[in-house]
């Protein structure tokens, strides 16, 4: 640390070049990733916070909820199987509300609904207002979201390409689902959406899209071989198999690694050169007593203080970008990936000093006699 | 025990193509406690493989290294360093400091090696560097030195582990007439009020005289030559 510290202090130009960008990269890195966790709790949040453990699907609907078709009467064998406490079926389908009769652009929203079994574990709290009751099934509870876009408590709005129209009783929060804001209804009520063209249910009994369980441990592949024509994966198997949740993940983690390799070598080589630079200067302390260990430790303190305080100022940076930014971006910071990441860009660039440390350790004393005969 | 510094029959040898050279031939040299010898030679005469082999940075092919008692030709890479550390005192030519490090940590640095500074490690190095006439520049950083001042505080890293060798390479290269003998002479006063074995290998004649014996190197070969035949 002595030297470490000594050397940042006399050579600040030099260090608060690169500490600026390590800084630039690690907001970066922070800015990423809260994106990413942002893109992606628009695009499945109504799925994340679902209190339910595994999912039934269709056999053969690659775990999303578009492509799968059940009847409800699995619900009542799925409930006798091993391990599972609760179960309770679920439908989605996209639509668009429009304010009153309104034919501005502004007045269509995109929403997504989604049918449950009123007062089931699939209902979400509700934040204002009231929950769903089986017996009113045109009283819907919408994502808070909606409120931004002009509806109120007790508004009605009409579905495009429909002639059925749904009050808002209730607002709940968190609740998106293909980034969009999530309706819940009655799921009688989804299905005369769902359904509205005759034959589109294909003569299925009480279709749902899925049925959700509860129960730790369920045991998938004897719901699998006991019920057939089904698929029974778990809530984050779900989450992935819906529609562009993978890629629009994969790009931003794709982003997360190309900066991550970046910074690595940025300040790998950065301290290479540097330890090149001062080669003469380490062979005299080694020619008057110094050991590897000693000046080694030198050069990665130095690597530590300047990521670490690098990575706080991106971090601050980070937090107080998001503070500016404006309320529709999918920004959404999650203090434990932040911290993550912190790790993550330290270690990396520890490890990338240690090929400096590598040199220390080969360049020989003798050097410092100014010629070697 | 032998005090000092005492080489018996050190050879170094390098592998020239086909040839051998031997930049090192049977080199013999006992330097007492207090005594400050110089070695003299022509460029490419073997001074410096010969203060390599004395300073523990290089391993003799053949022959014995004994420095105040104890044999350093059998030992490993970090005994060397610990023998470098405790052991040695290396004066080397102008601008071999840490830029980065004001002459009192240039000293500090040097009791950090071997583990934490103390405050009387602290006061140690400061009444040092005011015995040599720095303690006005104990803040000052090597680039706001003069050349003397410079070697002094080399002299003074070379002292704060209270070695028992000092050797010194060229250590007057840079200055001019009069801060070369001043730089010598202090080296020499300290070595015999310190009581230290030293060796200064130089090409500077003019500063023999502040040397007890003097001995000339050539092709490898060193041997004592009469302080009248150089003056």
């Amino acid at each position: 640390m002595f030297l470490a510290l000594k050397e940042l202090r006399h050579s600040r130009t030099r260090f608060l070049m690169i500490a600026i960008i390590f800084v630039l990269i690690s907001w970066l890195v922070f800015i990423l990733s809260g994106l990413g966790n942002g893109l992606s709790t628009l695009a499945a949040s109504t799925f994340k916070t679902m209190r339910a453990d595994y999912v039934v699907f269709e056999q053969g609907s690659k775990a999303s909820m578009s492509k799968s078709l059940l009847s409800n009467d699995l619900s009542a064998k799925l409930a006798e199987m091993p391990n599972v406490s609760a179960v309770s079926p679920m439908g989605t389908i996209m639509a668009s509300a429009i304010k009153g009769s309104s034919k501005l652009n502004e007045d269509k929203v995109d929403i997504a609904i989604i049918g449950i079994n009123p007062g089931s574990f699939l209902e979400p709290a509700i934040i204002e207002g009231t929950g769903l009751t089986s017996d009113q099934m045109t009283k819907v509870i919408v994502n808070e979201t909606m409120k931004d876009e002009g509806f109120k408590l007790g508004d009605t709005f009409q579905l495009d390409g429909s002639t059925e129209s749904l009050t808002i009783v209730g607002f709940v929060k968190n609740q998106t689902y293909n980034h969009v804001a999530a309706v819940f209804t009655p799921i009688e009520e989804w299905r005369k959406l769902a359904f509205a063209a005759p034959g589109s249910d294909k003569g299925v009994m009480d279709p749902v899209n899925a049925i959700m369980l509860q129960g730790k441990d369920i045991d998938r592949n004897t719901i699998n071989e006991q019920l057939s024509g089904t698929d029974t994966v778990t809530r984050a198997a779900a989450v992935q198999g819906m529609p562009g949740y993978k890629e629009e993940n994969g790009t931003i983690m794709m982003m997360l690694v190309f900066l991550l390799a970046i910074s690595a070598f940025i300040i790998g080589v950065f301290f290479y050169v540097f330890t090149m630079q001062k080669s003469n200067q380490f062979g005299i302390m080694k020619a008057i007593g110094a050991k590897n260990g000693f000046l080694g430790k030198a050069v990665v303190s130095q690597v530590f203080v300047l990521s670490l305080s690098s990575i706080i100022v991106g971090i601050l940076l980070t937090y107080g970008t998001a503070a500016i930014m404006p309320q529709s971006m999918p920004f959404m910071l999650d203090t434990k990936l932040v911290f993550t990441y912190s790790i993550v860009l330290l270690v990396i660039s520890l490890l990338s000093s240690l090929v400096s440390v590598r040199t220390i350790s080969k360049i020989d004393p003798l050097k410092a006699l100014g010629r070697v005969e | 025990m032998t005090e000092g510094l005492q080489i018996t029959a050190a050879s170094k040898y390098y592998d020239e193509g086909l040839n051998r050279i031997a930049a090192l031939d049977r080199v013999s040299i006992k330097v007492e406690p207090g005594e400050f010898v110089a070695v003299v030679g022509p460029s490419g005469s073997g001074k410096s493989t010969f203060l390599s082999v004395a300073g523990a940075l290089l391993k003799a092919s053949e022959g014995e290294v004994i420095l105040h008692g104890k044999d350093i030709s059998k030992l490993s890479g970090k005994q060397l360093s610990d023998v470098r550390l405790h052991e040695i005192g290396f004066i080397m030519q102008a601008s071999n400091l840490v830029p980065y490090l004001n002459v009192l940590d240039q000293l500090l640095v040097v009791k950090r090696m071997s583990g934490k500074v103390r405050a009387a490690d602290k006061a140690m190095a400061i009444k040092l560097l005011e015995e040599l006439g720095l303690g006005t520049k104990l803040k000052s950083y090597p680039e706001e030195l003069s050349g003397g001042e410079k070697q002094r505080t080399a002299i003074a890293r070379a002292l704060i582990n209270d070695p028992n060798v000092i050797l010194a390479d060229e250590p007057t290269a840079s200055l001019d007439t009069k801060r070369a003998h001043e730089v010598a002479s202090l080296i020499a006063h300290e070595v015999r009020t310190r009581h230290k074995a030293a060796i200064m290998v130089t090409h500077d004649e003019r500063l023999l005289t502040y040397c007890d014996k003097i001995y000339r190197m050539e092709d490898g070969k060193l041997s004592l030559a009469e302080l009248e035949s150089i003056h």
